[in-house]
């Protein structure tokens, strides 16, 4: 590897100097010139050098300011017209402005927040997956403004439409593979619907992107229905389960299947497994009637009947819960994940997973979660100190209380880190 | 078993009193006692008068010949002819039965007299120490339960029900509000130590956060952690010293270091009574509890039993009471397990070839048998590992009991199998039947239904892939082992807590009863609160056993009164029950805190069963062991006594530290990639050479933003990408000419680019779009421009005799080269 000889003083530089020449030496070995000269090729990486240390260092004034928020935003170059058009607004301090222009490309919706919202989509958390309708609805809700906290609670799926799009079937996922295989514009052809009128699913059934098909397929196939609400708490609370660990909680609701003495040793399970199930278990209580029937290739949904899922193992400790109904209780309303922010206009209990859906999506963590899945999509990094703090909080805020328009956050969090 | 039938005697420890007067005046004590003769005379047939009653049909058949000449005991040395009393007389059985009838407690065997005798040591034919006394007891408690059942029973017992004695809850240690102790002595340890990971602000944070860099937040998560009344036994300590977690040093010294100042910090804090303010019940310890284990299981055919109730030693004794007895010899690293039980690390326990023949004679007498075991596998990544084997070694068996991964495995020896017992039968795969966790497996085999496996009372629906056969070709000389193989290369690791033979195929009703009478010793404890709920006698019942080493099970408390006649006459509140251990009320797995009912006959009070408050059960650590700790209950409500607990308010963690600064560009990611190229050279992603190649470097390209994760891969699929894209574009006459109208494309290479304004024809379009226009972020357009000529004259330079094409090639040689670089990929 040519980047382990760099010196430490030039690494990013020279790190690209050596990624530019592979390029360099594929488009001489395209033209035939298969012995190009040494010193050329050289030269020519150095070339990329010079670019990356002029991005680093150079001044970045109402121009350069809103080409990185297109570029951020989009993921593509601007136009001339567009960049002048944005240049014009970040210098009228009107960032926020610009910001939305850049939205305004097509590539915003098809590229920036398909790869923002794939990897929700599947347990391997990979973005090389098939546009689904899972992410469809997450692109769709950006741009439609629908408010973002009714995520895991609406009766909603957009759709794709155009020529040669087959229409939505809850049984595959011809609809949404047909649009990416043509690369469609996600701007124009998804088309919001309600998830009754296309999977049969009542009303009360349906608990936003939780109970698309591709949402059931990932997460409700076999098992126990726990890896719905782990990775709904992953991707959309930031949080996976080592972080709401606690084990004061109440243990009355862990099931049957968890085991009091792995491996023969109950201080496993009381200083680790029951400080998830705990609360995890109460609240998983609400996918009670749901599971993914990869025969059919659809949701099911048997309102009233507990799925057999939910007593696999049940005589792992015969003396734990057995699941009647899809009742479920928020245990973290008290302890140390009350810090968690949950809404107190809510009643914390409930039956079914849409008013659970709602639990979790009227949360704090749940607002900061995609405030800072947002940041860092636009900023590529974390917050690192008090002012990036105090800007998320910021962003928080107004993410609450406008409405939960995501594209407010893309365009806050676009105009804060489009460079000074 | 009913709770009716337990509740029907009551206080009746005067008669066990009296009995065991008896028994001592018979045999003059214990120092003047004499030792059994060593030769007896072999057993004669009897030839006496005949049993006159069932009942002494059933003792002469279950009990007699285990005591009188010949019998494994030997009592008849003394209780045969010259020692009363003479349970073990020749002459006659029905004097006998008329002497031993006096020595048993019909309600309850084990509290029997000539079981209580034997459990002081008197005269154990296994030896003097405690594991053999433990073993004979059992055994001798076994004959009685037969004799009493029948050898057709294996019925249910009867539990007596005992007031506990009166006792008020003990002093211990608790954790004081004020922070500052903590803060002296164990704090600075924890953050020196353990702040890498259990802090809020560790960039690899682990809960609980008893190293935060906030100490309030720190000792509110470490109170869990800390065993103020015994500090060798904090879990901090613990995690040091047993599990070696993540040591700084050397283990031994490190938790010796960590319980030093848990030690100095708890020698700080004065011992405290229990917290007034709690509503409580009277205490208990375990062994205050009434005895209601081992009654209910299907023995009938049961021809081999190891309970591993010997906690010491290296025996566990074959308790089954069917001669020989196959006492297993422990070998290797095997442990005793608390609550009743060995943990096999590796090693194994193996009986004799001659003792083992017992197998061999009694289940190829029936042609059926059982395997059954109550085991808690270690793992499941073990692989052809024995739990419980009749062989000889890897390839020669009569029958092994197996576990596979996620399967268990039946190998069986008969007519239709080889002499390893093949074809194996085991459990799905898929249905992962074996998991790390205590289960009850059982194995059964008839020539007619062939081989069955049962986990946890279930039947696994595993065809048997051999047809039933006779089990005439068993092999008399194996031994019967435990976790190994004999010859010790197929170890099985985890905790066996009764493992057990029969000569008949179990049936599914025997398995299903055999596991719902579970395993181990289960305690009825009874908690008085009759002083808040003015209930006479009033106590609330919980079912309690040793669940493992280091927990407790507690299940289904019920609200009884012992005075039969009582019942409530208001509804009695009952809310909030915590269960309180030493003194202090742990937050951990009060599973019944959310308990709120009130007993009334409405509810379902009756006098005879009371009623149950929570059909659940929980467990409770284990602190100092069975025989020390101090249980108790609390209780938000009970009756007219209120105590509501509210929780405090959690405290709010400080903010991060600052993390070190960090780029605030990176790389564009695949889709970024394709649709920048897409954009800069206007060709469409749909075009199919395009695609095919998108398709083809889409996941070689980068997935990440981050620069350092950029390698020379990803370039590959880059470069690869930009030369389609710029392929396309030259190719296409309408989407080249809207770029670069004004260049002859036609013109040899040699003619075409011998111009400045010849190549900024292609530069100047090329890199407007790519780069931009004045943008100070973007390089020095006349740099790139001057190493794009250079570029340019390097691959003209063909020596005059350059191809057709060999210009629209330089084109999009410079084309991909600038489309490819840092100029469109950084972000």
């Amino acid at each position: 590897m040519r980047i382990a000889k760099c010196p430490p003083t030039r690494k990013a530089s020279c790190f690209w100097d050596g990624h530019n020449l592979i390029t360099l030496l594929f488009a001489q070995r395209s033209a035939g010139a298969l012995s190009a000269p040494r010193g050329r090729i050289l030269s020519l990486a150095a070339l990329s050098a010079a670019i990356l240390l002029a991005g680093a260092t150079a001044y970045a004034g109402p121009r350069e300011q809103a080409h990185r928020i297109h570029e951020r935003l989009a993921g593509v170059p601007p136009s001339e017209a567009v960049l002048s058009d944005m240049q014009a607004d970040v210098a009228g301090n009107s960032a926020t402005a610009a910001a939305f222009t850049a939205m305004d490309n097509s590539s915003f919706y098809s590229v920036t927040l398909k790869n923002f919202a794939a990897p929700w989509t599947n347990r391997d958390q990979s973005v090389f997956v098939p546009l689904n309708d899972y992410t469809a609805t997450v692109i769709g809700m950006v741009r439609d403004d629908v408010p973002f906290n009714t995520l895991l609670s609406a009766n909603l799926v957009y759709v794709g439409t155009g020529g040669g799009i087959p229409a939505y079937s809850p049984t595959n996922n011809d609809n949404y593979q047909a649009l990416d295989d043509q690369n469609a514009d996600l701007k124009t052809q998804l088309t919001a619907t309600t998830q009754t009128a296309v999977s049969g699913l009542p009303d009360a059934g349906t608990a936003g992107v939780m109970t698309t098909r591709a949402g059931a397929e990932a997460f409700f196939i076999a098992g126990t229905n726990r890896a719905m609400f782990r990775f709904t708490l992953l991707n959309h609370l930031c949080r996976d389960m080592e972080q709401v660990h606690d084990t004061s909680r109440v243990p009355d609701r862990i099931r049957q299947d968890v085991s009091r003495s792995p491996g023969g040793d109950s201080r496993i399970f009381l200083n680790g497994c029951i400080g998830c199930h705990s609360g995890m278990d109460p609240l998983a209580q609400a996918f009670a009637y749901y599971t993914f029937d990869p025969t059919q290739g659809r949701i099911q949904y048997t309102p009233g009947v507990v799925q057999p899922k939910y007593f696999n193992n049940d005589a792992t400790f015969q003396y734990g819960f057995r699941t009647p109904n899809d009742n479920w209780s928020n245990y973290w309303r008290a302890g140390q994940n009350a810090l968690l922010g949950w809404d107190t206009q809510l009643p914390g209990s409930g039956a079914g997973a849409k008013s659970m859906g709602q639990e979790l999506a009227n949360s704090t963590a749940f607002a900061r979660c995609q405030v800072e899945k947002v940041f860092r999509n636009v900023c590529l990094r974390s917050p690192v100190d008090g002012t990036d703090r105090g800007q998320i909080d910021s962003m928080v805020s107004t993410f609450r209380s406008g409405g939960y328009r995501l594209k407010q956050v893309f365009a806050e969090s676009a105009a804060y880190c489009m460079g000074d | 078993m009913k709770i009716a039938s337990r509740l029907k005697a009551l206080l009746q420890a005067s008669s066990l009193a009296i009995a065991a007067s008896i028994l001592v005046a018979c045999g003059g004590g214990a120092g003047t006692e004499r030792l059994p003769p060593n030769n007896l005379p072999p057993p004669v047939t009897y030839s006496g008068p005949p049993p006159q009653t069932a009942d002494i049909q059933n003792f002469m058949s279950a009990f007699w010949p285990n005591v009188r000449n010949g019998g494994v005991a030997r009592c008849a040395g003394c209780h045969g002819t010259t020692q009363n009393p003479l349970f073990a007389r020749e002459d006659d059985v029905n004097l006998a039965w008329a002497a031993a009838d006096q020595l048993v407690n019909r309600t309850d065997p084990g509290s029997s007299v000539i079981v209580q005798k034997m459990a002081t040591g008197h005269n154990c034919w296994l030896g003097s120490n405690q594991a053999a006394i433990q073993a004979c007891t059992t055994t001798l408690q076994t004959w009685v339960e037969n004799w009493i059942a029948g050898t057709a029973g294996g019925g249910t017992k009867t539990i007596q029900l005992v007031a506990p004695p009166i006792r008020d809850v003990g002093q211990s240690r608790n954790f004081p509000l004020d922070s500052a102790g903590f803060a002296a002595t164990v704090y600075p340890l924890v953050t020196e130590y353990c702040a890498g990971c259990h802090s809020s602000t560790s960039a690899t944070q682990q809960s609980p956060f008893f190293a935060d860099d906030d100490v309030e937040s720190a000792y509110a998560a470490v109170k869990t952690k800390i065993d103020l009344d015994d500090p060798a036994n904090s879990r901090l300590v613990l995690r040091l010293r047993n599990e070696f977690h993540n040591c700084w040093d050397n283990c031994a010294a490190n938790s010796q270091e960590m319980e030093d100042a848990i030690r100095d910090y708890a020698q700080q804090i004065p011992v405290t009574a229990v917290d007034p303010t709690l509503v409580i019940s009277k205490a208990l310890s375990m062994y205050d509890g009434t005895v209601a284990s081992g009654g209910s299981r299907y023995e009938a055919g049961q021809i081999a039993l190891w309970e591993f109730k010997e906690a010491s030693g290296t025996t566990a004794f074959d308790t089954s009471g069917v001669q020989p007895a196959i006492n297993l010899t422990l070998s290797g690293d095997i442990a005793w397990v608390g609550g009743w039980g060995i943990n096999i690390r590796s090693g194994r326990a193996q009986g004799s070839t001659t003792s083992s023949r017992k197998l061999h004679d009694l289940i190829t007498a029936t042609g059926q048998y059982s395997i059954e075991a109550w085991a808690a596998p270690a793992n499941v990544n073990q692989e052809e590992a024995r739990v419980v084997t009749y062989s000889a070694g890897s390839t020669l068996r009569n029958f092994t009991l197996g576990q596979t991964l996620y399967s268990y495995d039946f190998f069986n020896r008969s007519s239709t199998s080889d002499a390893n017992g093949s074809p194996l039968l085991q459990t799905s795969d898929a249905d992962e039947d074996a998991q790390a966790t205590l289960q009850h497996v059982v194995m059964t085999y008839d020539p007619v239904a062939g081989r069955r496996i049962y986990v946890n009372g279930v039947y696994t629906e595993d065809p048997d892939p051999a047809t039933g056969g006779t089990l005439g070709d068993w092999d008399d000389t194996f031994a019967l082992v435990l976790g190994n193989e004999p010859s010790g290369d197929r170890q099985w690791q985890g905790v066996l807590r009764l493992a057990a033979i029969h000569n008949r195929a179990l049936t599914p009703e025997q398995v299903q009863q055999n596991f719902d009478a579970g395993v181990g010793e289960k305690f009825f404890l009874l908690f008085n609160v009759s002083a808040h709920t003015g209930s006479p006698m009033g106590y609330v019942l919980f079912e309690v056993s040793q669940f493992d080493s280091y927990s407790y099970l507690f299940n289904r408390p019920t609200f009884v009164s012992l005075d039969p006649a009582w019942t409530p006459s208001s509804p009695i509140p009952v809310r909030g029950l915590r269960i309180g251990l030493n003194g202090v009320v742990e937050p951990v797995s009060q599973a019944y805190r959310n308990l709120d009912t009130s007993v009334s006959v409405a509810n379902g009070y009756a006098a005879a069963t009371g009623q149950v408050l929570s059909s659940l059960g929980t467990i409770m650590p284990l602190e100092k062991g069975p025989d020390q700790d101090e249980f108790f209950l609390t209780f938000e409500v009970l009756g007219s006594s209120t105590n509501v607990v509210t929780e405090p308010a959690p405290l709010t963690p400080p903010p991060p530290a600052d993390s070190p600064p960090v780029s605030d560009i990176g790389v564009k990611t695949f889709d970024e990639i394709n649709a920048t190229m897409a954009t800069i050279t206007g060709v469409s992603p749909n075009q199919p050479s395009v695609k095919a190649t998108y398709a083809l470097v889409r996941q070689q390209l980068p997935a990440v933003v981050d620069l350092s994760a950029v390698l020379a891969s990803h370039q590959v699929g880059i470069a690869q990408l930009a030369i389609e894209y710029c392929n396309a574009l030259v190719e296409d006459t309408t989407l080249r000419t809207g770029l670069w109208g004004g260049f002859n494309f036609g013109a040899p290479a040699s003619t075409a680019f011998d111009t400045g304004p010849e190549r900024d024809q292609i530069f100047i379009p090329l890199l407007t779009r790519a780069m931009g226009t004045s943008l100070a972020s973007q390089p020095d357009e006349s740099a790139v421009r001057t190493e794009l000529d250079n570029l340019t004259q390097d691959l003209t330079a063909c020596g005059g005799s350059c191809a057709a094409d060999r210009t629209k090639t330089i084109v999009k040689a410079a084309c991909a080269a600038t489309i490819g670089s840092a100029v469109t990929l950084v972000q």
